[in-house]
């Protein structure tokens, strides 16, 4: 029995939804709500002391880390391979993947949570913050999230985030415009990796993602948002994520009955 | 036909070396100069445009980013396979390769220059120019020196990345299990440097560091402890 302890199906959190999605594999699902800060629960913590999610539970087999149990996922199960049999393809599979997991996707985190999670701790009382921020396992965690309750997050480190996003969407625009899907001529992991992040890029960042602007990336976005798997994850939210995917497919002129 | 650029004392590196050591492959070796900044000389930065070694060229292609070749290397010579035997072994591989580069390098790297009180030569500082924009600041703020709340949450982490080898080698001889595998390649060459820079080793992992030498000494065994100060990956900026 596979077991995900996830939030909304977006980012880090995201990935093993869609993975298990596209693989076809039922899995059970356990909600975590960041909102109400289930990730640093007493039940929780007993899964992952870590604090982060997902954490994906195969057999009583614990694993934290979302791209390695990504990678699990296509390893240990059946249905379609997500992973390139090409050594070489795979290891550009997985440098898509590395340069996604440390340079882009902490890039939009801090960019979307200064903008949407940051406006939600001005006037609370220090104290409490405090409390809320003893609560974190991780230092490195704790920092980021000192910054963002008390808006220190420096306005370069911001500046910086958006050039990296910038550069990554001119990256993956290039590939695309070479390759049908980011690591070659199949859709794989690194798919999946970039959408759980992109996959509404068209509303947040519309100066930036547009037809005219990057039409292979919409392009692939317009395949992505097509495919059953992912669009069954994208469903599996109960927040705003499930919305806003909605009106990306409307954007880029998906219908809403069965997909593909 | 192979080639490695590589540094000795790079602990990348040497992950590398011992990988293509134990599968017996041949290699043309390219030493790249890191005291004297070789690696941001347009030559290598013509190589590698993050000016970081190791990078492999097999069959006219060039690989970078140390675990991701281990895996790589793994996967196109699977004699003898390293890359453990069962999916949860491999997720450990995994798992360890990323601890390496997202906590124990970045961390490392910056112990290693406070401890070397490593300075940046002036006639260095226009070679940062040279390399991508998110390379820059690491360099910079290396230049300067970091400060020491920097340099002792680095310790911290440091000391909690051993607490986490010992959680894992209490139960097994291995970091992804019964074998020797592409993990304890990964992690060997940066934690062995430890001790040097007197960072607490527990004993389940000095056992361990002292089993993957023994492991590796026929061949490609690790050189000499060497901390030379240098910058690798960049530490996480946001959680």
């Amino acid at each position: 029995m596979i077991e995900v302890y996830t939030w909304e199906p977006n980012a880090n959190s995201g990935k093993p939804l869609f993975c298990l999605k596209e693989k076809r594999v039922p899995f059970t699902h356990h909600y975590i709500d960041m909102g109400e800060y289930e990730q640093f629960s007493p039940e929780f913590l007993a899964i992952n002391p870590d604090g982060t999610i997902p954490a994906v539970v195969h057999d009583g087999f614990v694993m934290t880390e979302s791209t390695p149990a990504m990678e699990y996922i296509d390893d240990a199960f059946e249905g379609p391979a997500l992973r390139p049999s090409d050594p070489y393809l795979r290891w550009r599979m997985r440098q898509l993947m590395r340069y996604m997991d440390n340079v882009v996707a902490p890039s939009l985190a801090m960019i979307a949570s200064n903008r949407l999670a940051a406006p939600r701790f001005v006037g609370r009382d220090p104290q409490e913050l405090r409390r809320e921020l003893d609560r974190i396992p991780l230092p490195e965690r704790r920092a980021s999230w000192e910054k963002l309750m008390f808006n220190k997050t420096p306005a370069a480190d911001i500046e910086e985030s958006r050039r990296r996003v910038s550069e990554a969407i001119g990256r993956f625009e290039a590939i695309l415009s070479d390759t049908k899907w980011l690591a070659g001529d199949a859709f794989s992991l690194a798919d999946i990796n970039v959408f759980a992040t992109f996959h509404s890029l068209p509303l947040g960042h519309p100066e930036e993602v547009a037809e005219a602007r990057t039409p292979h990336l919409i392009d692939w976005l317009r395949r992505c948002h097509a495919r059953r798997g992912l669009r069954e994850a994208l469903a599996m939210g109960r927040g705003f994520i499930g919305a806003r995917a909605a009106e990306v497919r409307a954007m880029l002129g998906l219908t809403e009955g069965a997909p593909a | 036909m192979i080639t490695l650029y590589q540094a000795s004392a790079s602990a990348h590196s040497a992950s590398v070396r011992m990988i293509l050591a134990a599968k017996g492959l041949d290699y043309s070796d390219r030493e790249i100069d890191l005291a004297a900044f070789e690696q941001h000389e347009p030559e290598f930065l013509a190589v590698n445009p993050a000016g970081l070694v190791p990078v492999l060229e097999d069959g006219g292609r060039r690989l970078g980013e140390a675990f991701l070749i281990l895996l790589y290397l793994d996967e196109r010579y699977p004699e003898p396979p390293l890359g453990g035997g069962d999916p949860r072994a491999r997720y450990q591989v995994q798992k360890w390769g990323k601890y390496v580069e997202t906590h124990i390098a970045p961390h490392l790297a910056i112990v290693r220059w406070a401890n070397a009180g490593a300075r940046v030569g002036a006639g260095v500082v226009p070679g940062f120019d040279r390399l991508p924009p998110e390379r820059r600041p690491l360099w910079q703020r290396a230049a300067e020196g970091f400060g020491q709340e920097e340099v002792a949450a680095s310790r911290d982490a440091l000391a909690r990345a051993a607490a986490r080898l010992e959680q894992d080698l209490a139960r097994r001889d291995w970091l992804a299990g019964d074998e020797y595998t592409l993990a304890d390649a990964a992690v060997f060459p940066h934690v062995r440097q430890f001790s040097a820079l007197e960072i607490g080793v527990p004993e389940a992992v000095g056992n361990w560091l002292a089993r993957v030498s023994r492991e590796t000494s026929h061949g490609g065994g690790p050189h000499e402890v060497e901390l030379l100060p240098t910058m690798g990956p960049e530490r996480g900026r946001w959680g």
